[in-house]
């Protein structure tokens, strides 16, 4: 790396234009996906395309992003200053970043499994207003980027520290630090069978599985296989009808095998005012933020990992977005939790303990959505017969679709509850998994009052706290409450002495 | 979650003692907000009535949708004025010494409330119709997001700069009670914060042009 030019700007590591490739891939793959998928406009464009022209067209991209990714990578320089860092990049337009030190609220350093023989790693910053990384320096050495840390530390009124991953990647845990949590390597599987990505999985591969069909079919149908497969039809359903569970505990084993690859080694540190998780087997990331950044605790437990007793804990920070959420790789998560682990909450922000009980909300919740949905289907029902005449197998799958949801709205309305312990707040909701959030009420930016026909007639209102990392709904409480709740969050915001947002 | 705020964790505030939001006594929008509501209203629902109605003479096509379409949208006209002029009649606004209240809706009735110190930028703006009418609003950001800025909407001219200057100085006295905690200082239009922590663009940005 050519450090040290005259005038201070740095830049990247020759070998991080690896990474600069990657990363425009990934990006470009992200952005149109879902052009792609959507709509089946992608299949569409494909069948109109030879394979001679899809290739010709893919490798244009390609190389339109590795030029893209040279050029960036060739122009990207950053620049330390006294207490901010300063970084120039862009392609078509050249734009120049200053952060201050005093701003930053989460820093992560990256170790891709290629970087590690050359001793570089992904340097990333965050600031509480942005919706993702302020600055990432793909691809800088460890020293410098160890330093930089120290750094920011030391201009946030800390002593600087030693590294929390060594050479080796061995943790080791000093006097000055203390492991708060160690995630073995079941817990971390048992998270990732339980994680929502088996959905995300399970959909795009039931994507890809009506896309190999439709071009099987259409060859079937030009040959006499498609007469074969017709004999066969009794036992191609029996087929499928083992075939998809086996899939789904396949894809649970492959989103576990996934979880341990991402959280390999899992440990979060505590160092003084700061949090510090380490894991990952192919990249290995260290993530810092700093105590008082903290804007909320959720714990967490999926559908799935409910019955697997999984729970995972996001450390929440002031974001635009909130992007933070379970499958992105920004926020600071802590997986692999069971039950008994929840006092780490107390470990991570002093004082806060999760409650034993919580207050529900109004039952006339249940009432308003069962009625609701009652007539909705009533409805559909109604325009069925009235255009194909009664089908007894129409009404009987509607009663079917009826009776689960009433169990799903009943579920929803047991689970959501509020609990206010001093100043801070819990708000519980889910429908199979459940989510606890958890916030100081003066972090509240906003409160609002909603209040629908139906709840004004009962008295009823929907609070709604909005927060650094997003909003908070608490529906059909008393309007009462919902007052004093909204009451008692503005003073405690205007009360404060440090705004902390 | 920091030692500057153990102060206040512990202090217990009876339910009865909060101050409460609900006694307060709104100021409604101004009167020229009505004929304006009303106009963009109905100037949008009659322009969809007069597409449709035109839609019958485009020659060499036959939609063949007859008059209903037009006059169903003529029906939504009727009902989105009378909501409109509903909605007007309950608009409504105050500010307390620490916080700005604004209520809203008709059928779903909504009152926010934003704290002057998580106020970090306020900007006032009018359209041409606006300005023909002596119309400004108001915007007041926040560092929770898009969701969590408020916009209040039926301020007269005077009374919404009266409102943004108020708005400003609150901000700033909070901001010297505080001790100048945070960087920057709360900005009509820049992007600076009025918090230790958080503004929305944390970094100063200079766009450098092409090249």
């Amino acid at each position: 790396m050519d450090q040290g030019e005259a005038d201070g700007w740095q830049r990247l590591a020759p070998l991080s234009l690896i990474f600069v490739i990657f990363g425009g891939v990934q990006k470009f793959v992200r952005e149109n996906i879902y052009l792609f998928v959507g709509a089946g406009a992608g299949v569409a464009f494909t069948e109109w395309l030879g394979p001679r022209e899809l290739l010709l067209g893919v490798t244009g991209v390609l190389l339109a992003i590795v030029i893209g990714a040279v050029i960036y990578h060739r122009r990207f320089r950053f620049k330390l200053e006294e207490d901010a860092i300063r970084v120039r990049r862009g392609l078509f337009e050249r734009k120049e970043l200053r952060i201050r030190f005093a701003r930053v609220q989460n820093i992560q350093l990256g170790e891709p499994f290629y970087f590690r023989p050359f001793g570089l790693v992904r340097f990333s910053l965050e600031t509480p207003g942005a919706a993702q990384k302020e600055v990432e320096l793909p691809g800088i050495s460890r020293e410098l980027a160890e330093s930089m840390r120290d750094r920011i530390a030391g201009s946030q009124g800390e002593a600087p520290f030693q590294s929390d991953v060594e050479a080796g990647g061995h943790v080791p845990v000093s006097a000055a630090s203390e492991e708060l949590f160690a995630a073995s390597t079941g817990r971390l599987f048992i998270h990732g069978m339980g994680s929502n990505q088996v959905w995300l999985i399970f959909s795009a591969l039931a994507w890809l599985f009506g896309v190999v069909v439709q071009r099987f079919g259409e060859r079937l149908e030009q040959t006499d296989g498609f007469i074969w497969l017709s004999e066969q039809f009794a036992i191609g359903w029996l087929l499928i009808g083992l075939m998809i569970p086996l899939l789904f505990a396949f894809l649970v084993m492959v989103s576990g095998l996934l979880s341990v690859i991402r959280f390999h080694d899992f440990r979060l540190i505590e160092r003084g005012d700061r949090l510090v998780g380490v894991g990952g087997l192919l990249d290995k990331r260290e993530q810092t933020i700093r105590r008082k950044k903290i804007t909320g605790l959720t714990l967490r437990q999926t559908g799935l990992g409910r019955p697997l007793g999984s729970w995972y804990l996001l450390v929440r920070q002031a974001k635009s977005s909130d992007a933070e959420d379970a499958g992105t790789r920004t926020g600071f998560q802590v997986p692999g939790l069971k039950r008994c682990d929840h006092g780490l909450v107390d470990r991570i922000v002093h004082g806060w303990q999760t409650p034993e009980a919580f207050s529900p909300i109004n039952r006339r919740f249940r009432l308003f959505f069962w009625l609701r949905w009652l007539v909705l289907l009533a409805l559909g029902l109604g325009v069925l017969t009235s255009n194909f005449g009664f089908d007894p197998v129409a009404a009987s799958v509607l009663a079917v679709l009826y009776v689960v949801v009433f169990f799903c709205i009943h579920l929803r309305w047991r689970h959501w509850g509020w609990h206010v312990d001093g100043d801070q707040i819990w708000i519980r909701r889910g429908l199979v998994g459940q989510t606890l959030d958890a916030f100081d009420l003066n972090l509240v930016q906003q409160a609002r009052i909603n209040q629908s026909p139906y709840q004004r007639r009962h008295q009823l209102a929907t609070l709604q706290l909005v927060l650094p990392q997003g909003a908070v709904t608490v529906p059909f409480l008393p309007f009462d409450t919902a007052a004093e709740l909204a009451n008692r969050a503005l003073l405690a915001a205007e009360t404060a002495m440090v705004h902390r947002v | 979650m920091t030692s500057e705020t153990d102060a206040f964790h512990n202090l217990q505030v009876e339910a009865d003692s909060l101050p409460d939001y609900r006694h307060v006594e709104l100021n409604p929008v101004a009167r020229s907000f009505l004929p304006y509501s009303l106009i963009t209203t109905a100037g949008f629902w009659l322009f969809l009535a007069l597409v449709l109605l035109a839609v019958q003479w485009v020659p060499y096509v036959n939609i063949g949708m007859g008059l209903w379409p037009p006059a169903a949208v003529l029906l939504a006209t009727v009902w989105f004025c009378l909501i409109t002029w509903l909605g007007v009649r309950r608009r409504a606004w105050a500010l307390r010494e620490h916080d700005l209240i604004y209520q809203s809706g008709v059928i779903w009735r909504k009152t926010v409330i934003v704290p002057f110190v998580r106020i970090q930028h306020v900007e006032s703006s009018s359209g041409p119709l606006e300005r023909l009418f002596g119309l400004m609003r108001v915007k007041c950001f926040t560092a929770g997001g898009m969701m969590a800025d408020l916009t209040v909407e039926g301020l007269d001219t005077d009374a919404a700069n009266r409102v943004r200057q108020y708005l400003l100085e609150q901000i700033r006295d909070d901001r010297v009670a505080d001790g100048e905690s945070g960087s920057g200082s709360a900005s009509e239009s820049g992007n600076e914060s009025a918090g230790e922590l958080g503004s929305r663009a944390e970094a100063d940005e200079v766009d450098r042009g092409p090249g």
